[in-house]
C-alpha cells in the first residue's frame, strides 16, 4: 500500500439540523490525483471544507502526514501543506494580480520564499506575469481559476485540493485546467479534486470516490469507475447528453 | 440677503467645512478599517476620540507638553492601547457568528468611558489654549486659523499613512484580504485575530491623531464622542465601506454639508446631516464616492 498523505475516516457533518455527510471514508496517497464526484448537493464541497478547516466535524478523524488536523484552524493547516481552492476561487478582486498571489505565500513558513514562489507561479500561468496590476476582478473566468491556484501554490503545498476548477469555462480552457493538473501532479503536488466534470475528473484520477446525498457510495481506480455501467448511467451519460 | 452671500463667504465656509470635515473624515478610517475586519460599528470611536483629547489636555494643563507634540507620543500609546482592548474584551466575540456580542461591548465601552471621563474632567467642557490657538493667517482672502489649518494636514498625512500601510506592507494587504473574503483569507493562511487585532489598533491610533488635532481646535465634553462616532458613521455612508481615500472624502463633505447647514439653516446643523445619511442610505447605499459596485 502507498504512503497515505490524507486520511479521512467515519467523519460526520451537519449544519445544524441537517447532516450533511455520514461515516465518509476517504484517502489521498501520496503523488496521486484523486478525485471525489457527485451529485449536486452530495456534500463534496463540506468535506473539502471541513479537511481545509472552515468547517467543523461532529464526529470523525482527518489525518494529513500521520497527523490529526481534525478541528484546527484554516490557518494552521494550510502551514501545514493542504492548500485549497474554493468553490467559485475566492479570489480577492478588489485587489491586483500580483496581491493576490503575495497574499498566497502568507503562511510564516513559506514567506521567506515569496520571489521564488512567485517566479514559480509566473512559470506556470505567464498570463499572470501580463496581467499582475490588474485587478483580479477584471480578469476572464480562466485567468482567474489560474490565479486562484497559482495564489494556493505560493504556499507550496504538498496536497492541493481543487473544487471545481473547471466550473463556467470554456471546453479549451477546460482542457489546458486538466493539462495543468498534470503538470503540477508530476512535479510532485498531490491533488484532491472534485468536479462536475466526471468523464475528465475520472479520467486523470488515479482513484476516485463517488459521493451520494453525504455517503461514499462507491470507490475504485478512475478508468475502473468510468467503465462502471452504474455510473455510466448515472453521470456520464447523463452529462454526455447534456452536452 | 442675497448681498452677504459672497464668494467670500461662501469660500470661507466651504474652506472651514473642509477643515472641520477632516476630523470626521479620520474617524471614518478608523470605523472602517475595524468595520472591515470584525464586520461591526465600532460605537466607541468617537468616546476614544475625546479620551486622546483629554489625554492632550492633561498633558497640557499639567505637564505644558504642546498637542502636537503629545500626538507623536499618543499615536505609539494608542496603538498599543487598541491592540490591548481588543485582546481585553473583543477577541472571544470577535469569533462569534453572532456580531451583536461585539457591538454590545462597544456600546458598553462607550458608556463606560463617557462616565469616566466626566468623573475624571467633569462634564464642563474643556479647550487646550495655546499661544497659537487664536492665530490665524489669509489665503486668497479666506481667514484659516492655524490649528484647524494644522488639523486638516494631519487628517491627510493620516490617510496617506493608512493606505500605505494597507497597499504597501503584507499585513496591510492581508486587512484588505479579510475585509473582502474572510474565508478565502483563512484559506491563504491568515490568522483572523492577529489581523483583527492590527486594524483595531490602527483604528484607534487614528482615534489618538482626531482626538490630538481635535482638542486643540474645539472644547470638548466626555459626552460629545458619541455624536462624533454618528457623524463618522454619517462620512461612511458617503464615503462607501472599505474604502480609505472615500471615508476622508465622506468626512470632508459632511463637513462642508454642516458648515453650509449651520450658517443658512442656524441650528438645524445636526438634522441636516442626518438627513443626508437618510438619503444616501436610501438612494446610493454604496456610497456615493464608489465608482461602481462590484462585490461579489
Amino acid at each position: 500500500m502507498a504512503n497515505r498523505l490524507l486520511e479521512v475516516r467515519d467523519l460526520n457533518v451537519s449544519y445544524g439540523d441537517a447532516h450533511v455527510l455520514w461515516d465518509v471514508c476517504l484517502h489521498v496517497e501520496e503523488g496521486a490525483i484523486v478525485s471525489l464526484v457527485g451529485a449536486n448537493g452530495a456534500g463534496k464541497s463540506t468535506l473539502l471544507k471541513a479537511i481545509s478547516g472552515l468547517v467543523r466535524p461532529q464526529a470523525g478523524e482527518i489525518v494529513f502526514r500521520g497527523r490529526s488536523i481534525r478541528g484546527a484552524a484554516p490557518q494552521e493547516i494550510v502551514s501545514i501543506g493542504i492548500s485549497h481552492v474554493p468553490e467559485g476561487r475566492g479570489l480577492f478582486t478588489q485587489m491586483t494580480v500580483l496581491e493576490n498571489l503575495e497574499l498566497g505565500a502568507y503562511p510564516a513558513g513559506v514567506r521567506a520564499r515569496m520571489r521564488e514562489s512567485l517566479e514559480y507561479a509566473f512559470g506556470l500561468f505567464p498570463r499572470l506575469r501580463e496581467r499582475s496590476r490588474q485587478k483580479a476582478g477584471s480578469l476572464s473566468g480562466g485567468e482567474q481559476q489560474m490565479l486562484a491556484i497559482g495564489r494556493a501554490v505560493m504556499a507550496r503545498p504538498a496536497l492541493l485540493i481543487l473544487d471545481e476548477p473547471s466550473l463556467g469555462l470554456s471546453p479549451m480552457v477546460v482542457k489546458a485546467m486538466f493539462e495543468l493538473m498534470r503538470t503540477l501532479n508530476g512535479q510532485g503536488v498531490t491533488i484532491l479534486l472534485v468536479e462536475q466534470n466526471i468523464h475528465q475528473a475520472l479520467q486523470v484520477a488515479r482513484h476516485a470516490f463517488v459521493l451520494q446525498t453525504g455517503r461514499v457510495v462507491m470507490q475504485g481506480p478512475g478508468r475502473e469507475l468510468l467503465d462502471d455501467p452504474m455510473i455510466r448511467k448515472a453521470y456520464v451519460g447523463s452529462l454526455a447528453a447534456a452536452h | 440677503m442675497l448681498e452677504i452671500l459672497s464668494p467670500r463667504l461662501l469660500a470661507d465656509l466651504f474652506v472651514n467645512g473642509l477643515l472641520f470635515g477632516a476630523m470626521y473624515g479620520v474617524a471614518a478610517i478608523g470605523l472602517s478599517l475595524i468595520f472591515g475586519t470584525m464586520r461591526i460599528i465600532f460605537l466607541a470611536q468617537g468616546a476614544m476620540i475625546v479620551l486622546a483629547g483629554y489625554a492632550a489636555y492633561w498633558a497640557f494643563q499639567l505637564l505644558g507638553v504642546d498637542p502636537y507634540l503629545t500626538m507623536v507620543a499618543l499615536i505609539p500609546l494608542s496603538l498599543a492601547v487598541g491592540a490591548a482592548i481588543y485582546q481585553l474584551l473583543f477577541r472571544r466575540a470577535a469569533a462569534l457568528e453572532d456580531k451583536n456580542t461585539s457591538l454590545l461591548i462597544a456600546v458598553g465601552l462607550m458608556f463606560m468611558l463617557e462616565s469616566l471621563m466626566s468623573l475624571a474632567w467633569t462634564p464642563d467642557p474643556r479647550s487646550i489654549t495655546t499661544g497659537y490657538t487664536a492665530t490665524g493667517f489669509e489665503v486668497a482672502g479666506v481667514r484659516l486659523s492655524v490649528t484647524r489649518t494644522a488639523g486638516f494636514a494631519i487628517a491627510i498625512l493620516a490617510t496617506l499613512g493608512v493606505t500605505l500601510f494597507l497597499r504597501k506592507t503584507l499585513v496591510g494587504k492581508a486587512v484588505r484580504a479579510v475585509s473582502e473574503n474572510m474565508d478565502a483569507a483563512a484559506l491563504v493562511g491568515i490568522a483572523p485575530h492577529r489581523v483583527n487585532m492590527i486594524a483595531f489598533a490602527v483604528g484607534i491610533a487614528l482615534a489618538g491623531v482626531a482626538g490630538c488635532t481635535l482638542a486643540s481646535t474645539y472644547a470638548i465634553d466626555p459626552y460629545f464622542g458619541f455624536l462624533f462616532s454618528l457623524k463618522a458613521l454619517i462620512a461612511l455612508a458617503l464615503g462607501g465601506l472599505g474604502n480609505v481615500g472615500g471615508a476622508l472624502a465622506g468626512g470632508l463633505a459632511l463637513g462642508v454639508i454642516e458648515s453650509g447647514a449651520s450658517f443658512f439653516l442656524p441650528g438645524w446643523a445636526d438634522a441636516v446631516a442626518y438627513l443626508v445619511f437618510l438619503l444616501v442610505l436610501m438612494f446610493r447605499p454604496e456610497g456615493l464616492f464608489v465608482r461602481s459596485v462590484k462585490k461579489a
